[in-house]
């Protein structure tokens, strides 16, 4: 036989057969430690179908959680099921996920081109169709411009752009985002969203993490949040979010005048104390966020005073687990 | 093949075509159609190339023929889909990662430091060589009978054929009637006379009749060797060979005195010096060094630099086996170090073969040495590289250290091999078998090896013998037999390699990729 050194013909890639109706992820008690470290903790979860995100702060257990998906790392105990087979031993069902690290590292030395469709011929394709798959997807992440500049000179965001079109190459069913967003500026979080929610809509299992509630929050409403290694919730989002805002919470304004728009706060039956941290800042205590929320827009309008900026620094992943916890112990 | 590019096209005429058989009247695809119309376009021209004029019979049978030979290609149409998942898919692969591992070694500036310190350290050695073969050597009176002891004008030599005393002044033959010889004259006297046959145990000529006494003026005798038969075989005035039967090499050689006694010294000198270049920095300059070194510098982060920087997930997240990766990256690894290897061997072969002591202008029967030479450093730079990049793969940390370990004790076990090539610890090393491939073919490449070696030793004063005494040996695995010699070898080599290979697949396996 000689070899197919011109790669002329057609790329026939065999569809690797999974087993019926299973889950596409399936975790069965899975404990994983470094040492006596412990990266997770008797987690058992099964994923099939819509956009997923990861909540966990760092540490959490989340890169380790994709990393036993896809077969980097083996469990210590318990079982890992990617389409039905062990991902550690079996490399055919990465013919069917698309895979994003959290690495920062990618070969500067090649065009974005380059990249994508060398990384395409290990699916098994032609050098031509590798590269037509390639230009297609860095067209899907808006890099076709350019996709024939060095990896090296690209910016963050476009980086990592490049790393998920190297993973949709193939078309998979799952895709497995680690940290899309970190370090991107606002206009590539967007697109990068954006895309996300594209690949959920086109009906792929996706699984993106993030530590950061609110990026998650425009991307899915399902979520599943790790603490310590462990499997804290999962769910809705709203679901959980309508049990936080009957917590106490805070609302952080920026204004001129604190102690004016304070008192104009007070009379509301929801609120039961202010505060004033700084010269600048006024922080209103309350039972019932939503409630607050809804009236302080006319609050601040009948008082005259200037606001500069409205937070909540209790609507992040902290706060949120501190409930969880909290809730549970 | 192409009907534009089919030299029967041209004898196509229109009314054979109308005698062609019709086509199959099964029902199919468009793309079936196009291909059947191809094949019998194709079948036509192969048919053509027969006389045009045929009997019906004739005609019937091509039909039939025409018939199968379409039934088999439409098989083989069939069959192609299997080729094109099994093997071209796996090629597809593998040539993806060889590319890549290609084009990622041109980027890094340690490839091409280690290849041109490569490339700077042969052109030194070479630029030695051609100094040692373009300046000339002073021929050296082995016997000292060129000298002049009791300074009468008359050299030693000339003195014992005119029967005079060497040792007096006052004694020599008459200035009116012989005038006295140059001392040159009696330098590089008697040539070798070698026939290379090895069952001929009887060579050698006294060219110059000193032992015989065949000319001599003077019939007194007293100054001839009264002993003409010192190596008793019976036969005054020859050489006898000795052999060792095993290793099929001369060991000994016994001449009666006077007998081959002052070789032209600096083509001897050149032609030992010659070898013991090519056997040498074969052994020690391509084999080993260059054998050791650049897998050294290029095979040990292969796999393992991906890992460190968390790079291999890209290649290992593919429906690709782990134990293939290894396998692809080692063939971009060869894909670059062969072809390296190759061309500076080239270089150093055609460089020698102009310079080196030769009838004419090129020198080719080093040949086969060279390519022996060739082949061993293929086979070191395939083991040492597999061996290395399994290094990397088992223990990312200490990988280089314990390869650079493993280099001294290969270093260690190929002088010795040089030396003692029996020595049996060293064959658990892969320089052992590396210079027992340059032994096999060197053999080949100059049967009268051990011949020259003994002659030089008996000669005495030139030194090279030492050197080519030191890089030569006999194929030591079988004695005796070069080719189930060098068999062996390429075996064991191959054998180390498959096993350093398989270390590594398995260990990678069970890696874990943080």
């Amino acid at each position: 036989m000689i070899p197919d050194l011109s790669q002329v013909g057609t790329g026939e890639t065999k569809e690797w057969a999974p087993v019926a109706e299973a889950p596409h992820i399936m975790l069965d008690h899975v404990t994983k430690t470094y040492g006596s470290v412990m990266g997770l903790n008797d987690v058992s979860i099964a994923i099939k179908g819509g956009v997923t995100g990861i909540l966990g702060q760092n540490g959490a257990g989340k890169s380790t959680l994709f990393k036993l998906i896809v077969g980097r790392l083996r469990p210590t105990s318990g079982n890992v099921h990617l389409f039905g087979t062990n991902p550690f031993k079996n490399p055919a069902p990465y013919s069917r996920i698309g895979y994003v690290s959290e690495s920062e590292h990618l070969y500067d030395w090649m065009t974005g081109l380059d990249f994508v469709a060398t990384l395409a011929r290990l699916y098994g394709y032609t050098r031509d169709e590798a590269k037509a798959r390639a230009l297609h997807v860095l067209e899907f992440v808006g890099l076709e411009d350019v996709a024939n500049k060095e990896i090296g000179k690209y910016s963050k965001g476009m980086r990592q752009r490049v790393k998920i079109a190297h993973a949709l190459v193939n078309e998979p069913d799952l895709i497995i985002l680690d940290e899309p967003l970190a370090g991107c500026d606002p206009l590539a979080r967007t697109t990068i969203m954006n895309l996300v929610r594209e690949l959920g809509a086109m009906g792929k299992t996706v699984l993106v993490s993030s530590h950061i509630l609110s990026e998650i929050e425009r991307i899915t409403e399902q979520i599943l949040i790790l603490h310590n290694g462990r499997l804290l919730a999962l769910g809705n989002l709203h679901a959980i979010r309508e049990l936080l805002d009957k917590h106490p919470h805070r609302i952080l304004l920026r204004t001129d005048n604190p102690r004016g728009l304070g008192t104009a706060f007070l009379p509301h039956e929801d609120v039961y104390g202010v505060r004033f941290p700084k010269n600048d800042e006024l922080v209103v205590e309350t039972n019932n966020l939503s409630s607050v929320h809804q009236a302080l827009p006319g609050i601040c309008h009948k008082s005259g005073i200037r606001v500069t900026a409205i937070e909540n620094p209790d609507d992040n992943l902290e706060s949120l687990l501190g409930y969880l916890i909290e809730g549970r112990s | 093949m192409n009907m534009e590019d089919d030299p029967t096209d041209f004898i196509r005429t229109p009314d054979v075509v109308a005698e062609s058989p019709p086509p199959e009247s099964i029902p199919q695809t468009f793309e079936q159609q196009v291909e059947d119309a191809r094949n019998t376009q194709m079948l036509e021209a192969a048919q053509l190339t027969e006389p045009t004029q045929q009997s019906m019979p004739a005609a019937a049978a091509g039909a039939a023929v025409a018939q199968i030979q379409r039934v088999q290609a439409q098989a083989a149409h069939v069959m192609r889909p299997l080729t094109n998942t099994v093997w071209s898919k796996l090629d597809r692969k593998a040539t993806a990662v060889t590319e890549f591992t290609l084009r990622q070694y041109r980027t890094k500036n340690s490839t091409w430091v280690v290849l041109g310190i490569g490339m700077v350290f042969v052109a030194m050695v070479l630029m030695f060589y051609g100094e040692a073969m373009s300046s000339g050597f002073d021929s050296v009176d082995n016997d000292g009978d060129s000298y002049d002891y009791d300074g009468d004008g008359y050299p030693t030599g000339q003195e014992r054929i005119y029967g005079t005393n060497p040792w007096d002044e006052n004694s020599h033959p008459d200035p009116e009637l012989v005038a006295p010889d140059p001392p040159e004259k009696w330098i590089d006297e008697d040539g070798i006379d070698w026939d290379g046959d090895y069952s001929n145990s009887n060579q050698g000529y006294d060219d110059d009749g000193d032992c015989t006494g065949e000319g001599w003026v003077d019939s007194e005798s007293f100054e001839l060797p009264y002993n003409q038969d010192t190596n008793r075989d019976g036969i005054n005035c020859n050489v006898r060979y000795t052999m060792n039967s095993t290793t099929q090499t001369i060991y000994l050689i016994n001449a009666d005195p006077n007998v081959d006694e002052d070789p032209d010294d600096e083509e001897f000198l050149k032609e030992s010096l010659h070898r013991a270049f090519v056997l040498g920095f074969g052994k020690i300059g391509f084999a080993f060094l260059i054998g050791i070194f650049v897998p050294l510098f290029l095979a040990t982060g292969l796999v393992r630099d991906e890992m460190e920087r968390g790079t291999l997930h890209y290649i290992m997240g593919k429906p690709i086996a782990r134990a293939e990766i290894l396998a692809y990256r080692l063939l971009g690894y060869i894909a670059l170090v062969w072809p390296y290897a190759t061309v500076l061997i080239l270089i150093t072969a055609i460089v020698t073969g102009f310079l080196a002591p030769s009838d004419s202008i090129f020198r080719f029967h080093d040949m086969s040495a060279w390519l022996g030479i060739l082949l061993a450093s293929w086979l070191m730079m395939l083991a040492y590289g597999t061996i290395f990049c399994t290094l990397g793969v088992v223990s990312p940390k200490f990988g280089l250290w314990i390869a650079i370990g493993f280099g001294v004790w290969e270093f260690a076990m190929a002088m010795i091999s040089l030396g003692a090539p029996n020595f049996p610890l060293t064959w658990l090393s892969v320089s052992h078998w590396g210079i027992e491939i340059i032994n096999c073919t060197s053999v080949l490449a100059y049967p009268d090896q051990s011949y020259l070696i003994e002659i030089a030793s008996m000669n005495g004063d030139w030194g090279s013998e030492a050197a080519l005494a030191g890089f030569y040996s006999p194929p030591s695995v079988v004695a005796g037999s070069p080719f189930a010699s060098l068999l062996i070898s390429i075996l064991v080599l191959v054998l180390f390699t498959v096993f350093a290979l398989f270390i590594g697949q398995s260990s990678l396996k069970r890696k874990e990729l943080n």
